[in-house]
């Protein structure tokens, strides 16, 4: 995978099917209805229940709204993946204007891969991997995929001098 | 008897109520093991306006103690800035100021 900016937003290139794969599931994530997956993206917010009722009453269904508008425009900016002509893996184009969405839908993802590869801090150390069951390893390389494009976005990286980069191998 | 007892209890919910309105609530961003540091620092920006030394500096706080205290004041602008947190995803409590 590398990344470039253009005049009106971010390309990512050489996505190969498994990193696509990854990028799709971002919106289902998001939509996800399990219920470790509800508790991390929507958690308990106040202490005195009165104040939770209330949270949950006015805040949340705004909150609701708002993931799912998210991962409609993520799942609008994946339908316009295009091939790439050599190596048949694609191309991604993500506006300037869907960035802050992107960020925040990428960042759900990876806490909603989190809680269900049931990952912890220690896990997610890099020298425990080869710890970690086959399930974690795989959503550890789903995490770190979409960091990397989270950086990406983020500006943290440069990207000038940057090549390809994100050596991940998702079997 | 019953009517002056249930009056009695009417008043006392109303004094504890505004005695909860009147306080200060904190917002607070626990720790998580997931979100990029430099997400957190970025997100504190835009929801609150802070300038990047604050907010690397309260990111800083949320990794090393495990939570920080990002704000302070009226209950209702409390709930919008813990709405606005948990919108970005970031682990995000509320708490009466009892201090």
């Amino acid at each position: 995978m590398w990344a470039a900016r253009f005049d009106e937003g971010f390309v990512f290139g050489d996505l190969t099917p498994a990193s696509v794969d990854t990028l799709k599931g971002v919106p289902m994530l998001i939509e996800s209805s399990d219920a470790r997956v509800r508790s991390r993206l929507l958690p308990e917010t106040c202490d005195d229940p009165d104040d939770e009722e209330q949270w949950r009453r006015h805040s949340v269904p705004e909150l609701e709204r708002l993931f799912l508008s998210r991962a409609q425009l993520v799942r609008r900016d994946l339908a316009g993946l295009r091939p790439m002509a050599k190596s048949g893996n694609q191309l991604l184009l993500i506006p300037d204007g869907h960035v802050a969405a992107w960020l925040a839908a990428l960042n759900a993802a990876r806490l909603a891969l989190y809680v269900l590869a049931e990952l912890s801090a220690e896990v997610m150390e890099p020298e425990n991997f080869d710890q970690a069951s086959q399930k974690q390893q795989e959503a550890l390389l789903r995490i770190h995929l979409l960091a990397e494009i989270q950086s990406v976005l983020l500006g943290d990286l440069d990207l000038e001098s940057a090549g390809p980069f994100g050596d991940f191998v998702i079997e | 008897m019953l009517v002056r007892a249930a009056t009695k209890e009417k008043t006392d919910t109303k004094t504890s109520s505004q005695t909860s309105l009147a306080k200060p609530w904190k917002v607070i961003v626990h720790d998580d093991p997931v979100t990029l540091m430099n997400y957190v620092t970025k997100v504190l920006m835009q929801v609150f306006g802070y300038g990047k030394e604050k907010a690397h500096r309260l990111m800083m706080e949320v990794h090393q103690s495990g939570r920080s205290v990002v704000w302070t004041g009226a209950r209702e602008q409390a709930e919008i800035h813990a709405q606005k947190l948990q919108s970005h995803h970031l682990l995000t409590t509320l708490e009466v100021d009892d201090a």
